[in-house]
C-alpha cells in the first residue's frame, strides 16, 4: 500500500453555524457555513476547539456526516452529559454562532466510490455519522454497489437519520435495538455479535471493505467478531470515540 | 459512558486509547502532512499497519503504539513552547513534489 502525502494545512479556522438540527434527544447535527471548504472524503473528521474566556482550550474530533458532494459541512454531535465539549455543541450552540475547527482530517477511515466494494458499514450510536457520509457519497454517484449497513442503538428514538435511511438498489439496512424496542419490532434485539454479522454479510470470501465506528467497547467487540468470522484484519477500518465528550 | 475508566489506562483498558486516525489532526500539526494512511512497519514485531490503525494513548501529549505488540511508534510531548517528538520503527513515506 502506498500513500501519497499531500502537504496538509491544519490551520484553525472559524465557521458559522448555519443550522442546528435536533436528531434525537441526545444528538444534534451542526450544519456549518464554509465559504472556502477544500472538500472532504467520506469518513474524515474535523477537530473542534472551544476556548474559555480565561484562555483554557478543549478540543475534540467529530466525524463529518455530510457527503462530499453537498457543498456544506455537517457534524453530528452526541451529548455526553459530563463531557467538556459536547454539552456546549449539543445544547448551547445556535445558528449564527461561530465555531473554531480544523480539517478535513484523516486518510485511513475513508471510502470513495472508486474504492469499490462490497461495503460493510457497522455503526454504534452516533458512530453512524461517518458511515452516513459514505452512504450519501454512494447515493450522490448513483452507485448500486453491494452495501450492508448495520446500525446499533439503544432505543428506536436514538436511531439517527431515521427519515433518510432507506434501502435501495444494492443497499441493505439492518437495525438492532439493545435496550428497548417498540411493539412489532422486526429488527434485531441484542448487541452486535458474530451470528448477526454472519447474517448481515457479506462473507469474508467476498473481501468487503469494512468500516466500524462507535464507542470503544462496541468497536472492540465488533472487530473481534469480524476477525473470528475470518475477515481480513487489514480490511477492517475502525474509529473509536474514546471516553471523553 | 457507562464503562469504568482507568484514568492512567496504559495497559489493558480498551476505553483509554483511540485509533491513530483520531489524532491525525495533531500529527498533521506536528509533521505537516496527513500521516494516517502511511504504513509503518514495526521495528519490534514486523507488523505493517497504517498510522491510522495504531493505538493512540492521550495524556499531556500522545503515545502511538503498534496495534500488535504495543511498541512505541511515535511519542509527542507537548510543552508550552515546543513539542518533543520521538519516532520509532520503520517507516515508508511518499511525498509529492512541489
Amino acid at each position: 500500500m502506498s500513500a501519497l502525502l499531500a502537504p496538509h494545512a491544519v490551520t484553525w479556522r472559524v465557521a458559522m453555524v448555519a443550522e442546528v438540527v435536533q436528531e434525537n434527544p441526545q444528538a444534534v447535527t451542526l450544519v456549518l457555513d464554509l465559504p472556502e471548504w477544500p472538500g472532504h472524503v467520506a469518513g474524515q473528521h474535523v477537530d473542534v476547539r472551544l476556548t474559555a474566556p480565561d484562555g483554557y482550550q478543549a478540543q475534540r474530533s467529530y466525524s463529518i456526516s455530510s457527503g462530499p458532494e453537498e457543498g456544506r459541512l455537517a457534524l453530528t454531535v452526541e451529548r455526553i452529559d459530563d463531557g467538556e465539549v459536547s454539552p456546549y455543541l449539543a445544547g448551547v450552540l445556535e445558528a449564527g454562532d461561530e465555531l473554531e475547527f480544523r480539517g478535513p482530517i484523516g486518510g485511513h477511515f475513508t471510502w470513495r466510490v472508486e474504492d469499490g466494494g462490497p461495503l460493510l458499514l457497522i455503526g454504534g450510536g452516533s458512530g453512524l455519522a461517518p458511515l452516513m457520509s459514505m452512504l450519501r457519497h454512494r447515493r450522490a454517484h448513483g452507485s448500486e454497489l453491494d452495501t450492508r449497513l448495520l446500525v446499533s442503538a439503544r432505543t428506536e428514538a436514538d436511531l439517527l437519520y431515521r427519515d433518510e435511511l432507506a434501502e435501495g438498489p444494492g443497499l441493505a439496512i439492518h437495525r438492532t435495538l439493545t435496550r428497548e424496542r417498540p411493539g412489532g419490532w422486526a429488527g434485531y434485539d441484542r448487541r452486535v455479535d458474530r451470528a448477526m454479522l454472519e447474517e448481515v454479510g457479506p462473507p469474508p470470501a467476498e473481501r468487503p471493505h469494512v468500516f466500524v465506528c462507535g464507542p470503544t467497547g462496541f468497536v472492540e467487540a465488533v472487530a473481534d467478531a469480524l476477525v473470528e468470522l475470518g475477515h481480513d484484519p487489514g480490511a477492517i477500518h475502525a474509529e473509536r470515540f474514546g471516553p471523553t465528550g | 459512558m457507562s464503562e469504568p475508566l482507568d484514568p492512567v489506562g496504559i495497559v489493558g483498558d480498551d476505553a483509554a486509547w483511540l485509533d491513530g486516525n483520531g489524532v491525525a489532526g495533531l500529527l498533521a500539526e506536528v509533521f505537516g502532512v496527513e500521516l494516517s494512511a502511511v504504513v509503518r512497519v514495526c521495528g519490534t514485531c514486523g507488523t505493517a499497519a497504517p498510522v491510522g490503525a495504531h493505538r493512540a494513548y492521550l495524556s499531556a501529549g500522545i503515545v502511538l503504539r503498534c496495534p500488535h505488540c504495543a511498541d512505541v511508534a511515535i511519542r509527542i510531548a507537548r510543552l508550552p513552547d515546543r513539542d518533543i517528538v520521538y519516532v520509532g520503527g520503520s517507516w515508508s513515506v511518499e511525498l509529492p513534489r512541489r
